[in-house]
């Protein structure tokens, strides 16, 4: 009585506050993907729209088309210094560099209250610039979207793995998942054949690169389980012996992983993978990141479908005739679904996190990429230059925690 | 509770197994050549007469590493490669040849290849010849040894054959080794058979392998050998282990003892202002990154420029000899402050929360109200009574920390150059010394696995419901 009560009044006197927080999360969570889908809008060294020489031109749209391959730059244009030209007109995104822009004028880390070698204020650097005259701000920008494609990928990755095991540990647990024989032993084939056409042999007739070899060995791996599992049941089946059923104990299997991934700290694992791969890249990154980021996903829906299997509906769904994978797919794991998002935020928080320790030690990514880690890193050989350190960290900072207030949030509202 | 023990214990083997061959792999994949990482300079030069002395300690360092048996129990391949390419000493060579495989797909021909380069390599590169012809026949065939292609495998046969035909001494040494070249050469690529890439082929490899020796070393406590000193890892580990774990356990330290008057007092008024506002600020000082925080910490209290240089930024600081122990005392303290303030702050907010939730479960028993109804003072019920009870699961709290400290550690070791297992892990990353690197993956699982097993144990101790059920 006295809990219920103390909850009660909890909850109604934390939630303008809550309320608030989330709100103020889920804007700049908005503001973020903006930033991610129309940075070079944002922070680019060409002009939007400009007349030079009696033409217009539309530079920053331009260079996108050529990026994707449909357009080129006219002979004129090639490697044309858009800040030295004079223009008839010319509209400019916000911040005149793009991220990749060196600044020789104002290289060797100038800060954002000092003086800037600049012909007009409009092309200050305005949260300062690194080393080579990179300018910060333009930076932020283009990490937003490497955060942004960390989170959402990684946690795709995550949260499709964690589901699926998950659910299938949830809802049989060690007694409920019966396969025939035939069906067992087409599965464990599938997997020895899956490993070998997928990571053995793919990598000798079909060369990629190292995202792609992952992600499709993995597929591989998949379709070659199931396919001789019902191959090997459909056929093999048809023999009596073949056709008993044996138990497959998933829940023990699946928290088994889980304990083997859980053992080993996320950032050193990252660290100890990372440094082997030759040709790093974010995809990879964020592949591996997905590949271990799972075990929080899989460990809430496991517990949801432990409670929820034993609702009423569900029985009434297994009475009704329903098969079990059924009553799994369509009336199970979608009430599961809601609470999953939950920990798919706090799971997006902690792959920035974790992607932004790696870049912040060199180690995995690319130099050419910029990230918020990466920009810190500066720091290190030029202690003086504070910009450095603040700016992309408060940008790491507002997104991890706009994503965990985010994640509180739901949780509140679910417990509710 | 002894047969509970022992199931505990069981069920951790097969994890600790895992991870072993996981460690085990990864160090297998690493880039670079072990063998040549322990030779020294002068043994690794390959030029004229040194060649052959190479080859031999080569071949011997190979030997002692244990690296001429094969890697693991089991060799899940493709029918083209043979079971027996570990016999195949030189990590190059071997790389080749299994390119070579990959291309083409016929071990026998490419063996009989293999076996051709050498004999050829006996015949002139070691026959003592100085004339310009000889030494560009030898160059070309020791190139041979890292081509796949058929084009620039063409093109060194021809440099050697053009070079045979102006040597007739050279000739006279090489040409049935040289025709013998050609003809395995054109044999390969005649009996070339891509197809049986799509064949699998499963190798059993016997118990003399190299995971075998490894693991068998690793429960005697022999974790290797560093390529970069040639002390044992073991040895390292353990040095840096002293710095890091006196830097966590000073921080969790100091972690509880900040958390638990928070999570305490706002347990005691849930929903009141103090409870709110200490919420929302854990959850953002948890969002802060470490390695920010530390780096903020370096930028603006180890640097003049902004009038607060108090604290020394590097390393851990060595006392002199002659020093009393309260200077050393003091030279420490101010090396240590700014790396364990970073890392408290981390731990504090988890913490907390963890204290709330466990007080809060406390001040709402049966007994507090008792406590209560008795007429105790409110300080009385809050500390004696309800603390003691909510107490149990923050101990058990402490085995779950320590390994996530340890992890978050390596970038706060990073930037303030401490000496720790971080440190160690980083430095040893860019130095491409696998064995540090992977036997620290390992000894992190372990005090994993052990810090999870001493929780379930106390659980299980303190409430026999868990060990009977």
């Amino acid at each position: 009585m006295q809990t219920q009560e103390i909850q009660k009044k909890q909850a109604e006197d934390a939630s303008p506050l809550r309320q608030k927080a989330m709100r103020w999360s889920m804007r700049f969570l908005y503001l973020l993907l903006f930033l991610a889908v129309f940075g070079d809008f944002i922070a680019n060294d060409k002009p939007w729209l400009c007349r030079l020489d009696g033409a217009w031109y539309m530079p920053v749209a331009r260079e996108l088309l050529v990026k994707a391959g449909v357009a080129r730059w006219p002979a004129n244009l090639v490697n044309l210094d858009w800040h030295a030209q004079r223009y008839d007109l010319s509209i400019w995104p916000p911040i005149r560099y793009a991220a990749g822009t060196i600044d020789l004028k104002n290289s060797n880390y100038v800060s954002p209250v000092a003086p800037q070698q600049v012909e007009h204020w409009r092309f200050r650097h305005w949260l300062g610039a690194d080393r080579l005259g990179r300018d910060t701000a333009a930076g932020l920008v283009a990490g937003a979207r490497t955060a942004v494609w960390v989170g959402l990928v990684a946690m795709s990755i995550a949260g499709f793995i964690g589901l699926l095991l998950g659910s299938l540990a949830g809802f049989f647990g060690d007694r409920g998942l019966t396969v025939s024989r035939a069906g067992l032993l087409g599965g464990l084939a599938g997997l020895l054949a899956g490993g070998f056409y997928g990571f053995v042999a793919r990598p000798l007739l079909w060369q990629q690169n190292a995202t792609w070899a992952v992600l499709s060995g993995c597929a591989l791996l998949a379709v070659f389980i199931i396919g001789l599992a019902w191959l090997a049941h459909n056929m093999l089946g048809r023999l009596p012996w073949w056709r008993r059923r044996a138990t497959l104990p998933i829940d023990t299997l699946v928290m088994r992983l889980v304990e083997i991934i859980d053992a080993m700290p996320g950032l050193l694992l990252l660290l100890a993978v990372m440094a082997i791969v030759s040709r790093p890249s974010i995809g990879i990154v964020v592949v591996v990141i997905g590949l271990i980021g799972w075990l929080g996903v899989a460990r809430f829906v496991r517990a949801e479908l432990l409670r929820i299997r034993h609702f009423e509906y569900i029985d009434a769904a297994r009475v009704a005739g329903l098969s079990e994978w059924r009553v799994l797919w369509r009336h199970a794991l979608p009430n599961a679904l809601r609470p999953v998002v939950t920990t798919l935020t706090f799971g997006a928080a902690a792959a920035i996190l974790l992607e932004s320790y790696l870049s912040f030690l060199g180690i995995g990514l690319p130099p050419e990429i910029v990230t918020w880690g990466g920009q810190i890193q500066a720091v290190r050989s030029n202690i003086n230059a504070w910009w450095l350190a603040i700016f992309p960290g408060l940008a790491i900072f507002f997104t991890v925690a706009s994503l965990n207030l985010l994640g509180e949030g739901l949780l509140e509202r679910q417990k509710q | 509770m002894a047969a509970y023990v022992l199931k505990r214990l069981l069920l951790f083997l097969p994890t600790l197994l895992a991870v072993s061959m996981l460690a085990f792999g990864l160090n297998k994949c690493a880039p670079g050549d072990p063998v040549t990482q322990f030779m020294t300079l002068d043994e690794n030069s390959k030029t004229g007469a040194d060649y052959q002395r190479y080859q031999r300690v080569y071949a011997e360092t190979a030997v002692r590493m244990g690296l001429n048996k094969p890697a693991f129990y089991l060799q899940l391949t493709t029918a083209a490669y043979p079971d027996t390419l570990y016999k195949v000493l030189q990590a190059d060579h071997r790389a080749n040849l299994s390119r070579l495989v990959a291309r083409y797909g016929c071990w026998p021909e490419i063996q009989t290849y293999y076996k051709a380069l050498q004999r050829a390599e006996a015949a002139f590169v070691y026959a003592g010849l100085r004339s310009d012809a000889s030494i560009a026949a030898r160059t070309a065939l020791l190139q041979l040894y890292g081509q796949h292609e058929p084009g620039p495998i063409g093109a060194r046969l021809d440099t050697i054959g053009m070079a045979l035909s102006r040597d007739s001494a050279l000739a006279a040494h090489g040409r049935p080794a040289y025709a013998a070249l050609t003809d395995a050469c054109r044999a390969v690529e005649a009996g070339a058979t891509p197809w049986k890439h799509y064949i699998p082929a499963l190798y059993w490899q016997g118990f003399d392998n190299q995971y075998h020796h490894w693991l068998g070393g690793v429960l005697k406590g022999n974790w290797g050998v560093s390529y970069r000193d040639e002390r044992p890892v073991f040895a390292k580990i353990a040095d840096a282990a002293r710095w890091t774990l006196l830097l966590n356990l000073l921080a969790i330290a100091l972690a509880y003892l900040i958390a638990i008057p928070i999570g305490v007092y706002s347990a005691v008024r849930p929903g009141g202002r103090f409870d709110r506002w200490s919420n929302v600020a854990l959850l953002a000082l948890y969002s802060l990154p470490g390695f920010w925080v530390a780096i903020l910490l370096t930028v603006f209290f180890t640097n003049p420029q902004y009038g607060m240089d108090w604290f020394p930024s590097m390393g851990v600081g060595e006392p002199g000899r002659g020093d009393s122990w309260w200077d050393a005392l003091q030279l420490r303290a101010s090396h240590l402050f700014l790396p364990v303030a970073a890392l408290t702050y981390g731990s504090l907010a988890f913490i907390a929360r963890q204290v709330r939730g466990s007080m809060a479960k406390a001040l709402s028993e049966d007994f507090v109200r008792t406590a209560r109804a008795k007429g105790l003072p409110e300080r009385t019920v809050i500390w004696k009574h309800a603390f003691r009870n909510a107490l149990f699961p923050l101990i058990t709290l402490f085995s779950g920390i320590l390994p996530a400290a340890l992890a978050g550690s390596v970038v706060v070791e990073a930037i303030f150059n401490i000496p720790g297992m971080g440190f160690l892990t980083i430095e040893s990353i860019l130095n491409k010394d696998w064995p540090v690197v992977y036997a620290v993956l390992m000894m992190t699982a372990l005090l994993t696995v052990a810090g999870i097993l001493l929780a379930d144990l106390l659980y299980a101790w303190a409430d026999p419901r868990v060990r009977l059920s």
